[in-house]
C-alpha cells in the first residue's frame, strides 16, 4: 500500500507543476503592450468595477487579458500551427499553407448587401462629383495564385465577384485580374503579407494608366532597389506559421523632387515619400507613403494635371508610378477622412478620380459607402 | 467559467487545489461551496442568486420531508412545481410564447439549469424513499449541488450516490493522480478532438443544406457525431477527474457509445446519468414495465419526449426524442432480439447510421433545413461528391482516423496490455503532452464552445 502511494507522486507533481507554473510565470512577467509577431495590441488587465462585473464585461475582458498575456504566447502559437500541419491540415486560422512557402488568406464569401452597397457608392461618387471615375479592384492572391493553394481549397470566386461589381458601376473599370494573372508566375504578391509587391503594383499601374488615358512607362525604365529582405507581413502574423522565409521589399520609383504632405492635422507636415524608419519595425509595408493618413497631397515636380485617389493601402506602393503623369496627386483614406468627397472635389479641379481598392477591403470596409457623400 | 480555458487551468484550479489541501478537512466543504459560487458566478453573475435560491428550496424540502414523512408526497409535489416551474420559465417560456404569439421575454438561459435542477430534485425524493438521510448542513448540501466539476454539464450526480462522500471522503495521492490523468484526457478530447472536428461541422452548417452533395452531407453529419461525443464525454471525463482530485467519486457517464450494436445499447452507453435519472424518477414511478406491454410503451414514449425537450426548447429536440422513442419501442417489440442473432457488423452499421441521422435531427434546429439536409444525405442535393469534400477529407482525414480509434476502447486496452513499468511512465508522459498541446490550442483559441452548456 505504501509503495503504491509513492508511485503516483511523479504524476501529481508534474501536473501540479504545470498548472502552477502558468500562474507563477504570468505574475512574474511584465505585461506586453504590443505583439510584433501578431502585429496587434494585446489586451491589458481590465479595471474592476461592480457594473462591469454584473454586465459580464469584466470577466470576458479578464479572459482575453490572460490569453493575450499568456507566458511564451508566441511559442504556443508556433506549436499549434505546427501541430495543425502535422495533423494533415493545409490551413490555420483561415490562412492556407500554399506552395513555395506562400501563406494565402481564405477569401470569405461576402454578404450580398456589401456588394450592392459598394456598387451604389461608386455610382454616387460619379454623380455627386461629375468627374470621370476610374475604378480598379485588385483581387487577392487567393485568386491570382490559385495554383499555389492546396487542391480544391475552399475560397470565394473573386473573378465572379469583380465581374458582378464592374457590371453594376457607371465608371471606367480596370481589369486587374487579367493584368495580374498573366504574370502569375512572377513575385507579384508577398508570400507573407496580403499586399501586392511593387512588381505586382507595376502591372496594376500599367493597366490603370491605360484606363486613365495615359501611356504607361515601360518596365525597363525602372531600376528596382531592394529596401528590405526581412519583411514578415500580416498573413504571417495571423497564420501563426513561423516556418517560412521572410519577404523582400523593393522601391522602383525615385522620390527626388517629390513633396509629400500628410494631413494628420489641418496644417499638414511634409514627410518622406519612403519612410525609412518603418523598415526598422514590424509593419514595414508602411514604408510606402508612410502608412495610413486621412489625407495626403503629393506634389510631383512634374507637369500634368491633378488626380484624386480614393484608396486602400494597396495603392501606397502603386502611386509612385503615377508621379510622372500628374503634377498633383491627392490621396484620401475614407476611414479617417471626415469631410464629404464632393465638397472636397468642388474646391479643386481634378482631371480624374481613381478609386483603387483591394476587393477584400472594398467589400468589408464600411467606409467605402462614404464615397457617395 | 469553462474547464477548457486558460483562466480555469492556470488560475482557478491551482488556487482552488492549493487552499483545499492547506485547510483542515472540516473547512474543505465550506471552501468548495465558496469557490463553486465563484465558478458559476464568473459567467453568470446574476443567475448565481437563482441557483442559490434553488438550492435553498430543495434543502428545505428535504428537511421537511424528513420531518413530516406522512405529508411527503404533498411536499414533493410542491417542490416539483417550484423546480420545474423555474426550469420551464427560463428554458421553455419563450419557445411556447413564440409558438402561441405571446410576448417573448428574451431572457438568457441560466447555464446548467437543466443539470442542477435535476440534481436538486433527486435529493428530497431520495430522502422520501429512504434512499438517503436528510442533510442538515446547508453548506454541505450546497456543496453537493453546486460542486463545480459537475455543476454545469453533468454527470448528473444523484444525492444518494454522493451523500456519504460529503461527510467522509478521504483524498489520496493515487486518487489525485488518476483524477489528474483523467482530467487531462478529457481536456485533450475536448480541445484537440471536439473543437477540431467542430470546425468542420461549422463549415457544413453554414452551407445551403439543399445543395450539399451526398458525401458532403455525410461528412458534416459524421463531423458533428464526433464533435458532440468528444465534447460531452470529454467534459464528463474532466468532471470525474476533477472530482477525484478533490476526493469525490462520480458516476461514469459514457461507455464508448459508438461501438453499440443497437439503439437500446447506445442509450445504455450514452449520457448514462441522464437516462438513469429519467428511469429512477420518471419511468419507474409511472409504472415502468410492471403494468402491461401497452402501458410500458406509453411510458417509454413519455420518457423519451421528456428527454428530447430536456435538451432544448425547440421542435427538433422533441422530434429527436420521438425518433428514439419509436426506435426503442421497435427494438423492444421485436428488433432487438433479431439484432442479437444477426452478425455483429450488421448491428454496428445499423446503430451507427441511426445515431448519425439522430444527430442531424439534433443539430439542425430549423426543421425545413433539417429535412433538406437529410434529403441531401440520401439523394445528394448537389451530386454525389464535390471538390469541397475532397479538400476537407484530406484536411481532416488523419484527425478522423484518430477519432475513430479514440471512440473505441482500443487505446485503453493497449495501455492495459503494456508492461507495468512502461505504462507507469508512458501514461503520465503522454497525458502531460496532451495537457501542453491543449494549452497551445487554447492560447490560440478562437473556437471553444461547450455544446452541452445550452441544456
Amino acid at each position: 500500500m505504501k509503495k503504491q502511494s509513492f508511485s503516483a507522486l511523479p504524476t501529481v507533481l508534474c501536473f501540479a507543476l504545470v498548472i502552477a507554473l502558468g500562474l507563477i510565470l504570468h505574475l512574474s512577467f511584465a505585461d506586453r503592450d504590443y505583439s510584433e509577431n501578431e502585429n496587434r495590441y494585446l489586451a491589458q488587465a481590465p479595471r474592476f468595477t461592480l457594473k462591469a462585473l454584473f454586465s459580464g464585461g469584466f470577466t470576458a475582458d479578464f479572459e482575453d487579458y490572460i490569453t493575450d498575456q499568456f507566458p511564451f504566447r508566441d511559442s504556443w502559437l508556433d506549436v499549434k500551427s505546427r501541430a495543425e500541419r502535422l495533423s494533415g491540415k493545409t490551413e490555420n486560422n483561415g490562412v492556407f499553407f500554399g506552395k513555395d512557402d506562400t501563406l494565402i488568406s481564405r477569401f470569405p464569401q461576402p454578404e450580398e448587401k456589401s456588394i450592392t452597397a459598394g456598387i451604389a457608392a461608386v455610382n454616387a461618387l460619379r454623380e455627386n462629383t461629375g468627374i470621370p471615375v476610374v475604378f480598379a479592384l485588385v483581387p487577392s492572391a487567393a485568386e491570382v495564385w490559385k495554383d499555389r493553394l492546396p487542391a480544391s481549397a475552399d475560397t470565394a470566386d473573386q473573378a465572379a465577384l469583380i465581374r458582378r461589381i464592374y457590371e453594376g458601376v457607371d465608371a471606367a473599370t480596370v481589369d486587374m485580374l487579367s493584368a495580374l494573372s498573366s504574370h502569375a508566375s512572377e513575385d507579384i504578391y508577398y508570400r507573407t503579407d496580403h499586399h501586392w509587391t511593387t512588381l505586382g503594383a507595376y502591372y496594376g499601374y500599367a493597366a490603370t494608366a491605360e484606363a486613365l488615358g495615359l501611356t504607361p512607362q515601360p518596365k525597363e525604365s525602372f531600376r528596382p532597389v531592394t529596401v528590405s529582405d526581412s519583411f514578415f507581413g500580416t498573413v504571417y502574423s495571423s497564420s501563426g506559421v513561423r516556418w517560412v522565409k521572410p519577404d523582400t521589399m523593393e522601391r522602383w520609383v525615385p522620390d527626388s523632387g517629390v513633396t509629400l504632405t500628410r494631413y494628420d492635422s489641418p496644417e499638414g507636415t511634409v514627410s518622406p515619400v519612403y519612410d525609412e524608419s518603418r523598415l526598422e519595425v514590424k509593419d514595414k509595408y508602411s514604408y510606402y507613403l508612410g502608412g495610413n493618413v486621412s489625407r495626403a497631397v503629393i506634389e510631383t515636380g512634374h507637369g500634368g494635371g491633378k488626380l484624386l485617389v480614393l484608396r486602400d493601402s494597396y495603392a501606397d506602393c502603386e502611386l509612385p508610378f503615377f508621379f510622372a503623369h500628374y503634377a498633383e496627386i491627392h490621396v484620401l483614406d475614407l476611414r479617417y477622412f471626415r469631410q464629404s468627397v464632393s465638397e472636397y472635389t468642388s474646391g479643386e479641379d481634378f482631371d480624374a478620380i481613381l478609386v483603387s481598392y483591394s476587393l477584400s477591403d472594398f467589400l468589408s470596409d464600411p467606409a467605402v459607402a462614404l464615397m457617395g457623400t | 467559467m469553462v474547464f477548457s480555458s486558460l483562466l480555469f487551468l492556470f488560475f482557478y484550479l491551482p488556487a482552488v487545489l492549493l487552499v483545499y489541501y492547506l485547510v483542515p478537512g472540516k473547512w474543505r466543504n465550506l471552501w468548495l461551496f465558496a469557490v463553486n459560487l465563484v465558478f458559476y458566478g464568473w459567467g453568470e453573475p446574476v443567475y448565481v442568486l437563482l441557483m442559490v435560491f434553488s438550492i435553498a428550496v430543495n434543502y428545505a424540502a428535504g428537511r421537511l420531508v424528513a420531518a413530516h414523512r406522512r405529508k411527503g408526497r404533498l411536499i414533493l409535489a410542491l417542490n416539483a412545481v417550484i423546480n420545474l416551474g423555474l426550469l420551464f420559465f427560463f428554458k421553455y417560456y419563450d419557445f411556447l410564447a413564440g409558438t402561441f404569439g405571446l410576448p417573448v421575454l428574451g431572457l438568457s438561459l441560466p447555464i446548467g439549469i437543466s443539470f442542477y435542477t435535476f440534481q436538486n430534485m433527486s435529493y428530497p425524493i431520495d430522502v422520501y424513499r429512504g434512499d438517503a438521510e436528510e442533510q442538515r448542513s446547508f453548506i454541505r448540501y450546497g456543496t453537493y449541488v453546486a460542486l463545480f466539476p459537475q455543476l454545469i454539464a453533468g454527470p448528473i450526480v444523484r444525492y444518494k450516490d454522493i451523500a456519504r462522500q460529503l461527510t467522509e471522503r478521504k483524498e489520496t495521492l493515487e486518487q489525485f493522480a488518476s483524477g489528474a490523468l483523467r482530467f487531462c484526457a478529457g481536456l485533450a478530447k475536448k480541445v484537440l478532438l471536439a473543437n477540431n472536428i467542430g470546425a468542420l461541422w461549422d463549415v457544413y452548417k453554414a452551407l445551403d443544406p439543399a445543395s450539399l452533395s451526398a458525401a458532403d452531407a455525410w461528412l458534416g453529419a459524421v463531423a458533428f457525431t464526433f464533435q458532440i461525443y468528444f465534447d460531452f464525454s470529454g467534459y464528463s471525463d474532466m468532471a470525474i477527474g476533477l472530482g477525484r482530485m478533490l476526493g469525490f467519486d462520480f458516476v461514469e457517464n459514457f461507455n464508448y457509445p459508438y461501438i453499440s450494436k443497437s439503439v437500446t445499447e447506445f442509450w445504455r452507453r450514452w449520457h448514462v446519468s441522464l437516462s438513469t435519472w429519467f428511469r429512477d424518477y420518471v419511468y419507474i414511478p409511472l409504472g415502468g414495465n410492471r403494468k402491461g406491454k401497452g402501458r410500458q410503451l406509453l411510458n417509454l414514449l413519455i420518457v423519451w419526449c421528456l428527454t428530447g425537450i430536456w435538451h432544448g426548447a425547440s421542435w427538433n429536440f422533441l422530434l429527436w426524442g420521438l425518433y428514439y422513442a419509436i426506435l426503442l419501442i421497435l427494438e423492444k417489440l421485436f428488433l432487438y432480439d433479431r439484432l442479437r442473432k444477426a452478425p455483429a457488423w450488421l448491428g454496428h452499421v445499423y446503430a451507427l447510421i441511426l445515431v448519425i441521422i439522430g444527430w442531424v435531427l439534433f443539430s439542425v434546429e430549423d426543421l425545413p433545413s433539417c429535412a433538406l439536409y437529410l434529403r441531401s444525405m440520401f439523394f445528394g442535393g448537389g451530386g454525389l461528391i464535390s471538390g469541397t469534400t475532397l479538400y476537407y477529407l484530406r484536411s481532416f482525414g488523419p484527425s478522423l482516423v484518430i477519432m475513430v480509434f479514440a471512440a473505441t476502447p482500443l487505446p485503453k486496452k493497449i495501455f492495459e496490455r503494456l508492461p507495468e513499468g512502461a505504462g507507469r511512465i508512458l501514461r503520465p508522459v503522454l497525458t502531460l503532452c496532451g495537457l501542453l498541446l491543449s494549452t497551445a490550442y487554447l492560447v490560440d483559441s478562437s473556437y471553444n464552445p461547450f455544446l452541452y452548456f445550452r441544456f
